[in-house]
């Protein structure tokens, strides 16, 4: 079977590399616009990017590359602070940079477009596409479209993958008869779609040869829309085998650093620090139940996005901020903990540590974290207007909750703090169903998808 | 005639019929450059039509040379091209249909239209016919030269609305920054489009020199498609001021 040369490309790049990059250049003797990720050190010159898209594309990439599926891959991200390209194995990130303005303004237009796909835009959103933000919109997509182009001269690549709502754009943009995926990670309603941004957004959509949501609800949704091309959805995945059990050690600095005591029963939400993500839902629930269970914490995991610290939007500050104050009202402050950003190994010793997983959000497309929690047989309570929803038996894998009343979590709290076996039960099965979202489903999914459309095996020998 | 002069005669008929031939392959070589997206078998047609008369006129300057009278050969060749003229007849009126289509008929690839009892989708315009893809999906080739004659229907939603703008710039021009002015600029004349469609700008062809797109205008009211038009490519006509060297061309 031949080999299928890809072209990827999401807003979010891969990897984050620190402050003062020009420096970092200069420490390591480095020159040049092309450079190997061998020559940075994690965690001092860069980070992996957080978040669900790069935690799929990443190991979907390694994946299809190691089982000769792949060829080459290119990878399209927007990344300011970062030289042009950097290799990572046999992938290639290429970096779009923006000036501030710019970024400014395409920072605007997405968040509206965000805000009113989740239904919590509260200006009228119908006149963006008229507006100067949209205008910087469509240039961030035009240069990427731009750099795909001279990229697909140079590898003649087989198919496009195109990922999230910031990109739709782009298959419209692409002047090429290959085929063209695009991934849509946020929840997909069609009611929420203004009127005035149908046949935009129509338009957009029918270019692509294949849409993939996350889950059977945004693929009736899309249909019902109007999207004419091949529709499918595919449960958002994660590689199982990176979330490893910690050491004693491990936990007892998970302990030591967030002042978690030995007896303490850990409540957990990881999430970024975004208002749709429900953090102050949760606090709410949890304020509610303390009382009766005077020895548990919550602990909420995340910080901003890319968005909110990469390209410069204050949200997660803001947001942080107003949970703040709300645990000071609710006089809760030696109750709720706020972490940060964890590294990969302090957030495994996370979930080994706490007894319970909460995904809190107002509305999500998927929920991958609620997979993590069950990787280490955590019963998770999780929120109605989450994809992953739909894969919860209400009592056998899971408790749902509405995530607009703060009784109705605050019930499903108890209910698994006092029953032990309950518990037990919820983490056993949740980590069966884990499965479905397993890194080696997604890949054969994926893959098949992209045979298909290419016409059932790449070009290259 | 010495065996010399002779000889001298036969080789300057031999190098006129080289020349005609290389001439022959000269042109045949540059049509099929310049003309690389026309259909290939009319391309053919033209590049076969274009040799025979090199030929035609080669062949008279040689048997010239041999003192040969050519007057009854042109003769013969006028009837020939006479009764091709006939026999080629409906071709050259499909095309000469096609010509004047693009100019007056009132829809492209992509529309839905009925014309002399056939309905469809436009799926390719050629030289000689139009194809259209019925909702049964049979194909449907319809002669151009019908278009002048038959009223067509165009039964494509919103398509009374719409102007395409074609426009070219040189490759050295950034695209991004174009397509940023060209937003703006119809951002401004917004009271008379349909907010539901902003102006999509395509890109249709690139080569080294150029890149050439098409800008989606959707009006509110088409009795005003003519001086938004105008409107229109006066901005364009600012925009490849302002970007100066390696502009912007247009029609309307």
């Amino acid at each position: 079977m031949g080999k299928l040369s890809l072209c990827t490309s999401s807003q979010t790049p891969l990897i984050r590399f620190n402050a003062g990059y020009e420096g970092i250049l200069k420490k390591r003797g480095l020159q040049g616009k092309s450079l190997d990720i061998a020559n940075f050190v994690e965690g001092e010159d860069y980070e992996f990017t957080a978040g669900g898209v790069t935690r799929m594309i990443f190991p979907l990439l390694k994946q299809m590359l190691g089982r000769g599926i792949l060829e080459n891959p290119h990878w399209v991200s927007l990344n300011p602070i970062a030289p042009e390209t950097v290799t990572i194995g046999d992938i290639t990130l290429n970096h779009v940079r923006l000036g501030k303005e710019r970024v400014s303004g395409y920072g605007q237009a997405k968040e509206t477009i965000w805000k009113t796909l989740h239904g919590i835009q509260k200006e009228p959103a119908g006149s963006l596409f008229w507006q100067d933000e949209f205008v910087d919109y469509t240039y961030y997509n035009r240069v990427c479209s731009e750099l795909i182009t001279r990229l697909d001269e140079e590898n003649d690549f087989d198919l496009f993958y195109v990922h999230d709502f910031q990109q739709l754009p782009l298959a419209q943009m692409l002047h090429t008869l290959k085929p063209k995926i695009f991934r849509w990670h946020i929840p997909f309603d069609e009611s929420l779609v203004p009127e005035a941004w149908r046949q935009s957004l129509s338009l957009y959509f029918n270019e692509y040869d294949a849409v993939i949501v996350s889950c059977k609800k945004y693929l009736e949704s899309l249909k019902k829309f109007g999207y004419n091309g091949k529709a499918f959805y595919i449960y958002p995945y994660i590689d199982q085998d990176a979330y490893k059990r910690p050491s004693f050690g491990e936990i007892e600095l998970f302990n030591k650093e967030f002042g978690i005591k030995q007896d303490d029963r850990v409540l957990l939400v990881v999430a970024r620090l975004d208002p749709m993500k429900g953090q102050d839902g949760a606090i709410k629930g949890f304020s509610r139940v303390a009382k009766s269970f005077p020895n548990s914490k919550l602990v909420l995991v995340g910080d901003g996005s890319f968005s909110s610290q990469g390209i410069g939007l204050s949200k997660a500050e803001r947001w942080l901020s107003e949970l703040r104050e709300l645990v000071r009202k609710l006089g809760m402050e030696d109750r709720v903990v706020f972490t940060g950003h964890l590294t990969h190994a302090e957030l495994q010793a996370a979930y080994e540590r706490c007894e319970l997983t909460i995904l809190p959000s107002v509305l999500e497309g998927f929920g991958l974290v609620v997979i993590e929690g069950w990787l280490y047989k955590k019963p998770a309570i999780v929120s109605s207007e989450a994809g992953i929803a739909e894969l919860i038996k209400h009592g056998e894998n899971g408790l749902i909750f509405n995530p607009r009343d703060p009784s109705d979590l605050a019930d499903k709290l108890s209910a698994v703090l006092s029953d032990q076996n309950l518990a037990l039960a919820l983490g056993e099965n949740g980590y069966k169903t884990s499965q479905q979202c397993s890194l080696e489903k997604g890949v054969k999914a994926e893959a098949e998808l992209m045979q298909g459309l290419v016409g059932s095996e790449g070009t290259r020998p | 005639m010495t065996l010399y002069d002779f000889l001298y005669e036969i080789a300057i008929f031999v190098v006129i019929l080289s020349m005609t031939f290389i001439a022959s392959r000269i042109f045949s070589l540059i049509i099929r450059g310049i003309f690389r997206t026309w259909v290939p078998v009319v391309r053919a047609h033209f590049q076969r039509l274009v040799s025979v008369t090199i030929w035609v006129i080669g062949l008279m300057f040689a048997f010239q040379q041999l003192g040969l009278r050519v007057d009854f050969l042109l003769l013969v060749l006028g009837l020939i091209g006479v009764g091709a003229l006939i026999a080629i007849k409906d071709t050259l009126e499909n095309i000469g249909a096609k010509y004047f289509s693009d100019v007056y008929v009132p829809f492209k690839v992509g529309d839905v239209i009925k014309v002399a009892g056939s309905s469809g989708k436009v799926i390719e315009i050629n030289p000689i016919t139009t194809v259209l893809l019925t909702e049964n999906e049979e194909l449907v080739s319809i002669p151009n030269s019908l278009f002048l004659k038959e009223k067509i229907e165009n039964v494509t939603p919103h398509v009374w609305k719409e102007i395409l703008v074609p426009i070219t710039i040189g490759s050295n021009v950034s695209l991004p920054e174009f397509e940023s002015e060209i937003l703006k600029a119809c951002n401004k004349i917004k009271k008379y489009l349909d907010e539901r469609f902003p102006p999509v700008l395509t890109v249709k062809s690139r080569n080294r020199q150029s890149v050439g797109l098409v800008l989606t205008l959707m009006v509110k009211e088409p009795g005003k498609k003519n001086e938004i038009i105008e409107e229109i490519n006066r901005k364009i006509s600012e925009i490849e001021h302002k970007i100066g060297r390696g502009g912007a061309q247009h029609r309307g």
